[in-house]
C-alpha cells in the first residue's frame, strides 16, 4: 500500500490539470472545421472547370454552397481565434505571439500560420464570392487581380487547411506530459474530423442535386476519421502504462459513455449508416445526418480536451 | 573564460522531515499568493503496518535541461537563461498555459495576475550571492543548491555513497532535482 | 444561569491608534529607514530562536533565521517564518475589554487601559484584603510573563503555574532532579547531534519542530546514527529509524525496565562510570530481575528478540548512546517513574557529559536588576504532590473549585489558553465559575479570554521588548527581543502593562520608566550595550572547554548522596518506589480506541491555529486511524466524524479521518491544537477537533501532579446530534 501526502496547493494542476475548458475545445473544433472547409472548397475549385485539371476552361459559377463555405473558412477560424483569445490569461500580451517564433512550439507555428491563413483563405473567398461585392469596387478590383492566381491560391489553401486541421491535434500531442494527448495520430483524427464536419456543413448548405455528393464526401471523411480514431485508440492501448490507463479511461472509464455515445455511435456510425441508406434510397435525407456528424466532431474536442486533463500526468 | 553555471538542487530525503519550512519561506520570499505554491512537500509511505518506509521529499520545478515548458512556449516567455535554470519572463507571457500542459512535474501554476509562475531557484537571490529562500531556511539542511559546472566537488561530496534519484528521467527532460535516499 | 457567560462577541469597536507614550517610541531601530532588517527573538513557540525581520514599507515582509543565534543558526521552522501571520492576524485583540452586564446580558465593553487596569487594581485590592494574596494565581506561558511575575511577587503573590510543567515537561524535570540533581532545562542539555545511537520514545522530532533540536536530530541521522524509535505511530522520526518499535501504548516503562535489566545482566553498562558516580545499582538489579525480554514482549507487543537486540545496541554504543528523555511526557500518570527509568538507563550508559550524551549547559551571566522586596510575604502555594517543584496547574484548578485549603479567587492568565491546555475542560470551567476575577492577557481572542472579566491585549513579540534571554545553552548567549514595528491597535507590551498596573497597585517605582534604559543598564554590567544588541540581536560565548567531562574527572551531583541515584532514596522516603515499577495501563473499553495526540510541524499547540499563513498548509487536524481497523469499523479516509469518549463526552467539532498504515490498531492520533470554537477566531473556529474536548480523564502522576492524558478512549459517530 502506498500513502502519499502532499501539501501542494495549486488549483491549476490539482487534483488534476485544469487549464483549458470549453473555449479551447470550441477553438479546436472551429479550427478543424475551418481547415476542413478550406480544403474542401479549394479542392472543389481545383477539380472543377477552370481549376487545376481544366485550367483553360472558364471558371464555373461556384454555386451558393461553395461560396458560403469559402467565406465560412476564415470567418469560423476568426471565431475560433476569439475563443482562444478569451482563454488567454493576459490578453493584453497577445501580440507577444508575434515577437517570437519558437520552432518547437506548435502554438507558435499555429499563430504564424494564421498570418497566411486569413489573407489567403480570405482572398479565395473574395474570388469565389466576387459577385457579392459588386458594390465595393476595391474588393472587385482585388478579386480581379487575384483571379489569374486562383489555382495557385487554391493549392496553397489546401495545404493551409490541412495544416490547420492537423495543427489542432498536434497542439495537444506535443504535450507528452499528458498521456491521452501524447499521440501524433491525434493530428489525423482532428484533420479528418475537421473534414467530416466541413463536409457536413457543405451538406447542410447544399442544393438538392449537390447534397448526395457532399454527403458521400462526409462519409469518406468519417471513414478516414474512424480509421484514424481506431489507430489512436490502438496506439494508446498498446503503449506505456500511462498511455494505456489514460486510454482505458476514455474507452471504459468515466468519460467512456460520452465517447461511445456522442463520438463513435452518434457521430460516426449512425451518420455513416444513414448516408449509406440514403445512397441506397432506403431512407430520405434529413438535416439530422450532418448535424449528428457536427455534434460528434464537437464533442470529440470537448472529450479529448477534458479527459486529457482529467487523466493523470505521465508517470 | 569560466564556464556558465549549471544550477541544480540536491535534496537529502534522509535529512528532510517534511516540516514545510521551505514552502513557507518560499511563499514569503516570492510573495506567492494564497492558495498557490512554488514548492511543496510530499510524504510517501510504502508497505503495511508495521513494515513501513517513509520518504520525505521537498519538490519544486526541476529546471530541466531539456524543458518541455520552454519547448512549448510560443512566445519565449519560458526560457533557459544559461545558468541551468528555467525562468519566466512575465512581460512575454500571454497566459496561454501551454507550459502548464507541457510540464510532466506539474510544477507550474497561473498566478492570479495571469502569468505562469513557478520556482525560479530564487534567481534574484542568486544574483545577490544568496541561496534560494528554501535552502536558507531549511532547519535540516536537506536542500543544497549546487553548480554542476563548478568542478568544486560539491555535488560529488553530497552524493557520495548515496542512491540518487531523479524524477521521470525516462522522459528525457534531464531534470535537475537530485533526491538522495 | 451561569454567573459567567462565555462571551463570543467582542464589541466591534476598533480603536486603531498606536499605543501612546512608550518610552522607546523614538528607538533608533524604529526610526530606521522604511526598509530594514531587525534582529529579534521568535515567540511562535518557546524555543526562542533568533530571527531577522525584514521590514518593507513599514510592514514586516518576511522573517528569517538569525545566522548568529545559536538556537537558529540562520534556520527557522515553519512557525517562525509564519510570524507575520500572527502580527497581521485580523482577529487580534485590539483594545482592553471589560465584561459588563447590560439589561441582564453580559458583554464586553471596549475600555481604555486606565479603566481596565483601575478595575483590576480595585478588585485585586478587595480580594487580597479579604482572602489574602495567596488567593491570586497566575497561569503563564511565554517569555513576556517575567514582568508580571516581578509585579506579583512584589505584591506578595507567589502562585505561578505554567502548563509547561504539569501538562508537559514536569515529570522529566523531577525525574532528572531526583536522579542527577538537576533537570535538563529548555533547550534540553542533550548532545543529540553527536549521538551514535539515539532512542526516541514517543518524541516525534521533525513533527515537533524545535529548531535546533531538529537540526541536531537530522545531523545525527545524517551522520548515520543508529536510531531507535519507540512509538505506536510511524512518526516522521520513525521513518528515519534503523529500528521502529511500534509499542503498545502505555507500556514504555516495561520496555525500559527490560533494557535496564539486559544492560545490567549482560554487563553492557559503563562499569567504571557506574561504580564511581552512582548509587543503588544492586537495588535496581533486584528490582528489574523480573523484566526479562519475554516479560516485556508480553507487555509491549514487541518481540523479545528485538527488545534484547536493541538493548545490546545500546550497550554496544554505551557512552555514545542516548535515550532521549522527550519533552511533553505527561502520558499515563506513571510519567515521573518512566522518566526515572530513562535517567537510570542513561546513567548506566555513562553518557553524562560525554559526546552524544547528557550535557550540562550554562547561561550567559548577565546579573538581573534588583527589584524592590515584596511587601506582603505570605507562604507560597504548597502542593499536595510531595515532589512537585512548581504548582501543577490542574491542582490550582481543583483548589479553585474546592477552596481547600484556602480559596483561590483570582486568576491572571498570561499567554496560555487553559481551556485547551489542561484537559478536563469541564473542571476548568467549573473553576472559572468560582472566580471573582479572571484577567486574561493575550494577543488573540483565545477561548480563555471569552471567560475573562478583563481582557488585556498584549502586542505580539514583533512589537515589543522583553527582558534579555540568557537561558542556558551549549554556547551561552544573551539575546534581545526588540520591537520590529510599533504596536498595532491599542495593544501594549507586557512590560508596559505590568508597569502601569504596578502604578495602580501603589508601586509606581517598581519598574523603570524607560525599558531601553533598563535593558541597557543590565547589558552595561557585562560590557555590552543595548545599542549593540539592537544591531546584532545576540552575543554568544564559545562552547565551554569543560562541556565534556575528562575520563577521570571527579563528578559531584546535587543529590543527597552526591551521586547519580539509580535507586532514589528521596522517592522511597516520600513513599514511592525507589526503582520504577511497571503497572500496565488501563485497557480500552470494547469498541474504543486510545486517543493519542502530538504535534504538527507548522503549529504550536492551539496558539497558531488562527494563523492564516500557517493554516494554509494545515488548516485542520486529521484523525489517524489504522487502515485495517478503520475499514473494519466502516470509516473512510476524508470523511468527517465526531468522537465520543469513554465518559460519553463528544468532540465539539468533527474531524477528518485519515486511514493509514502508520498507527497501531488500538490507538488513534491527532495533532493537538485544533477544534477552536471561539467565533472570534475567524479562521480557526470549527476547523478540526480538539483532543482537549475528550481528555476528561487525567491520570495524575502521584509524584508531581502531572496530568497523564493518554488514558482516554474514543469511538466514532457521524451524527451531529449528541
Amino acid at each position: 500500500m502506498t500513502e502519499i501526502i502532499s501539501n501542494k496547493l495549486n488549483p491549476n494542476v490539482l487534483p488534476h490539470l485544469d487549464i483549458w475548458t470549453w473555449d479551447v475545445a470550441l477553438y479546436l473544433f472551429l479550427g478543424g472545421l475551418s481547415g476542413g472547409l478550406l480544403i474542401l472548397t479549394s479542392g472543389k475549385l481545383l477539380l472543377q472547370s477552370g481549376g487545376l485539371l481544366h485550367p483553360k476552361a472558364p471558371p464555373r459559377d461556384p454555386g451558393l454552397s461553395l461560396q458560403v463555405a469559402a467565406l465560412l473558412a476564415p470567418v469560423l477560424l476568426g471565431l475560433g481565434m476569439l475563443f482562444l483569445f478569451l482563454d488567454l490569461e493576459l490578453k493584453l500580451h497577445v501580440w507577444r505571439f508575434y515577437t517570437n517564433f519558437n520552432p518547437t512550439s506548435p502554438m507558435s507555428w499555429g499563430s504564424w500560420m494564421l498570418l497566411g491563413f486569413f489573407p489567403l483563405s480570405g482572398l479565395q473567398a473574395l474570388i469565389v464570392c466576387r459577385s457579392w461585392f459588386s458594390s465595393v469596387p476595391l474588393l472587385q478590383r482585388l478579386a480581379d487581380q487575384a483571379m489569374p492566381y486562383r489555382n495557385a491560391l487554391a493549392v496553397a489553401n489546401v495545404h493551409l487547411g490541412a495544416g490547420i486541421g492537423v495543427y489542432t491535434g498536434i497542439l495537444l500531442s506535443t504535450f507528452y506530459a499528458r498521456p491521452l494527448w501524447s499521440s501524433s495520430v491525434l493530428g489525423f483524427v482532428f484533420l479528418f474530423s475537421g473534414l467530416s464536419s466541413a463536409a457536413a456543413v457543405l451538406t447542410l448548405l447544399s442544393s438538392e442535386e449537390e447534397r448526395l455528393g457532399h454527403a458521400q464526401l462526409m462519409a469518406y471523411a468519417m471513414a478516414m476519421e474512424g480509421f484514424a480514431l481506431t489507430m489512436y485508440l490502438v496506439g494508446g492501448l498498446t503503449s506505456t502504462g500511462s498511455s494505456r490507463s489514460a486510454m482505458w479511461e476514455l474507452v471504459a472509464g468515466g468519460h467512456a459513455p460520452w465517447f461511445w455515445l456522442l463520438d463513435v455511435v452518434g457521430g460516426l456510425l449512425v451518420p455513416l449508416l444513414l448516408i449509406t441508406l440514403i445512397a441506397l434510397r432506403k431512407v430520405t435525407y434529413a438535416p439530422l445526418v450532418p448535424i449528428l456528424t457536427l455534434l460528434g466532431s464537437l464533442s470529440l474536442r470537448f472529450l479529448i480536451v477534458g479527459a486529457g486533463q482529467a487523466i493523470s500526468t505521465i508517470s | 573564460m569560466s564556464r556558465p553555471r549549471k544550477y541544480a538542487m540536491v535534496i537529502d530525503t534522509r535529512r528532510c522531515v517534511a516540516c514545510s519550512a521551505c514552502v513557507y519561506a518560499c511563499k514569503a520570499e516570492n510573495e506567492v499568493p494564497e492558495g498557490y505554491c512554488r514548492d511543496w512537500v510530499v510524504q510517501l509511505v510504502e508497505g503495511s503496518f508495521p513494515d513501513l518506509t517513509l520518504t520525505n521529499r521537498s519538490e519544486r520545478c526541476q529546471h530541466c535541461e531539456s524543458a518541455p515548458c520552454v519547448a512549448n512556449c510560443p512566445t519565449g516567455a519560458s526560457y533557459h537563461p544559461g545558468d541551468g535554470t528555467v525562468q519566466i519572463d512575465r512581460d512575454l507571457c500571454t497566459g496561454c498555459k501551454a507550459c502548464l500542459a507541457a510540464c510532466p512535474y506539474d510544477a507550474r501554476y497561473i498566478h492570479p495576475e495571469g502569468y505562469a509562475d513557478k520556482c525560479s531557484f530564487c534567481q534574484h537571490r542568486l544574483k545577490e550571492g544568496l541561496q534560494p529562500a528554501c535552502v536558507t531556511v531549511c532547519p535540516t539542511q536537506a536542500l543544497t543548491l549546487v553548480d554542476l559546472n563548478a568542478n568544486d566537488g560539491a555535488f560529488e561530496r553530497l552524493t557520495a555513497g548515496r542512491e540518487v534519484q531523479r524524477d521521470k528521467v525516462h522522459l528525457g527532460t534531464d531534470p535537475k532535482l537530485f533526491w538522495l535516499t | 444561569m451561569k454567573r459567567r457567560q462565555f462571551l463570543k462577541i467582542s464589541s466591534a469597536l476598533f480603536a486603531s491608534a498606536a499605543a501612546p507614550g512608550l518610552s522607546w517610541e523614538n528607538s533608533p531601530v524604529l526610526a530606521a529607514p522604511e526598509e530594514r532588517v531587525v534582529p529579534s527573538i521568535c515567540e511562535l513557540c518557546f524555543w526562542r530562536c533568533g530571527i531577522q525581520a525584514q521590514v518593507k514599507e513599514g510592514r514586516v515582509a518576511q522573517i528569517t533565521g538569525h545566522p548568529k543565534h545559536p538556537l537558529s543558526n540562520g534556520k527557522l521552522c515553519p512557525r517562525g517564518v509564519g510570524g507575520t501571520g500572527l502580527l497581521y492576524d485580523p482577529d487580534r485583540l485590539r483594545q482592553p475589554l471589560i465584561r459588563e452586564e447590560v439589561d441582564g446580558k453580559q458583554q464586553f465593553r471596549p475600555a481604555t487601559w486606565d479603566e481596565a487596569l483601575d478595575l483590576i487594581a480595585e478588585r485585586l485590592g478587595y480580594l487580597t484584603a479579604f482572602y489574602g494574596t495567596e488567593s491570586v494565581a497566575m497561569f503563564n506561558h511565554g517569555f513576556g510573563a517575567s514582568f508580571f511575575k516581578t509585579l506579583f511577587k512584589a505584591y506578595g503573590i507567589h502562585t505561578f503555574s505554567a502548563p509547561s510543567y504539569a501538562q508537559c515537561r514536569g515529570p522529566r524535570q523531577e525525574a532528572f532532579k531526583l536522579t542527577y540533581g538537576h533537570g535538563l532545562g529548555s533547550p534540553e542539555a542533550l548532545d543529540v547531534a553527536h549521538s551514535k545511537c539515539l532512542v526516541l520514545l514517543g518524541t516525534h522530532l521533525g513533527e515537533n519542530m524545535h529548531n535546533t533540536a531538529v537540526q541536531d536530530f537530522t545531523e545525527a541521522v545524517a551522520r548515520g546514527c543508529h536510531l531507535i524509535v519507540v512509538d505506536p505511530r510511524f512518526s516522521t522520526a520513525a521513518g528515519k529509524a534503523r529500528e521502529w518499535l511500534p509499542i503498545k501504548p502505555g507500556t514504555d516503562l516495561a520496555l525500559l525496565l527490560s533494557w535496564i535489566r539486559t544492560l545490567i545482566e549482560e554487563e553492557l553498562y559503563d562499569r567504571d562510570f557506574v561504580e564511581v558516580n552512582t548509587v543503588g545499582l544492586e537495588e535496581v538489579r533486584a528490582a528489574v530481575a523480573h523484566a526479562t525480554p519475554e516479560w516485556a514482549a508480553a507487555q509491549t507487543g514487541i518481540r523479545a528478540e528485538r527488545i534484547l537486540a536493541t538493548a545490546r545496541d545500546l550497550g554496544r554504543y554505551r557512552n555514545e548512546a542516548l535515550v532521549h528523555p522527550g519533552r511533553r511526557v505527561v502520558w499515563y500518570g506513571d510519567d515521573t517513574q518512566r522518566e526515572r527509568a530513562i535517567a537510570i538507563l542513561n546513567a548506566l550508559l555513562g553518557n553524562y557529559r560525554h559526546p552524544g550524551g547528557l550535557l550540562r549547559f550554562s547561561g550567559f551571566s548577565v546579573p538581573s536588576v534588583k527589584f524592590p522586596e515584596e511587601k506582603n510575604a505570605f507562604a507560597s502555594f504548597s502542593s499536595r504532590f510531595p515532589l512537585a517543584s512548581a504548582p501543577p496547574a490542574n491542582e490550582l484548578v481543583e483548589q479553585t473549585v474546592s477552596g481547600d485549603p484556602y480559596p483561590i479567587k483570582a486568576w491572571f492568565v498570561y499567554g496560555t489558553n487553559l481551556i485547551h491546555a489542561l484537559g478536563d475542560q469541564a473542571r476548568t470551567l467549573q473553576a472559572i465559575e468560582a472566580l471573582d476575577l479572571l484577567v486574561a492577557i493575550d494577543v488573540l481572542p483565545m477561548e480563555i479570554t471569552g471567560y475573562a472579566d478583563v481582557v488585556l491585549p498584549e502586542c505580539t513579540y514583533l512589537e515589543r521588548y522583553d527582558d534579555l534571554d540568557t537561558r542556558s545553552y551549549r554556547t551561552p548567549y544573551v539575546a534581545l527581543r526588540q520591537p520590529v514595528v510599533k504596536p498595532m491597535y491599542d495593544s501594549l507590551p507586557g512590560h508596559e502593562i505590568a508597569r502601569r498596573l504596578a502604578g495602580k497597585l501603589g508601586m509606581p517605582d517598581l519598574f523603570p520608566d524607560d525599558m531601553e534604559a533598563y535593558l541597557d543598564g543590565r547589558l552595561q554590567q557585562v560590557g555590552l550595550s543595548l545599542q549593540q544588541l539592537q544591531v546584532e540581536g545576540v552575543v554568544s560565548q564559545p562552547e565551554p572547554e569543560d562541556l565534556y567531562r575528562q575520563p577521570a574527572e571527579p563528578l559531584r551531583f546535587r543529590t543527597p548522596s552526591g551521586k547519580i541515584e539509580l535507586a532514589s532514596a528521596q522517592l522511597a522516603q516520600a513513599g514511592f518506589d525507589a526503582v520504577p515499577r511497571y503497572t500496565p495501563p488501563p485497557a480500552a473499553p470494547p469498541g474504543y480506541f486510545r486517543l493519542l495526540h502530538g504535534r504538527a510541524p507548522m503549529h504550536t499547540f492551539g496558539r497558531t491555529a488562527n494563523n492564516r499563513m500557517l493554516g494554509e498548509l494545515m488548516p485542520e487536524n486529521e484523525l489517524w486511524v489504522n487502515a485495517v481497523t478503520g475499514k473494519d469499523v466502516g470509516l473512510k479516509s476524508g470523511e468527517y466524524v465526531y468522537l465520543v469518549n469513554q465518559d460519553g463526552v463528544r468532540s465539539r467539532t468533527p474531524i477528518k479521518v485519515r486511514l493509514t498504515e502508520r498507527i497501531r490498531p488500538e490507538a488513534v492520533y491527532m495533532a493537538h491544537g485544533f477544534g477552536h470554537t471561539d467565533p472570534r477566531l475567524k479562521f480557526a473556529a470549527g476547523k478540526g477537533a480538539s483532543d482537549a474536548d475528550l481528555i476528561t480523564h487525567l491520570s495524575l502522576d502521584p509524584i508531581m501532579g502531572g496530568t497523564g492524558m493518554n488514558n482516554n478512549f474514543v469511538t466514532f459517530t457521524r451524527s451531529a446530534e449528541s
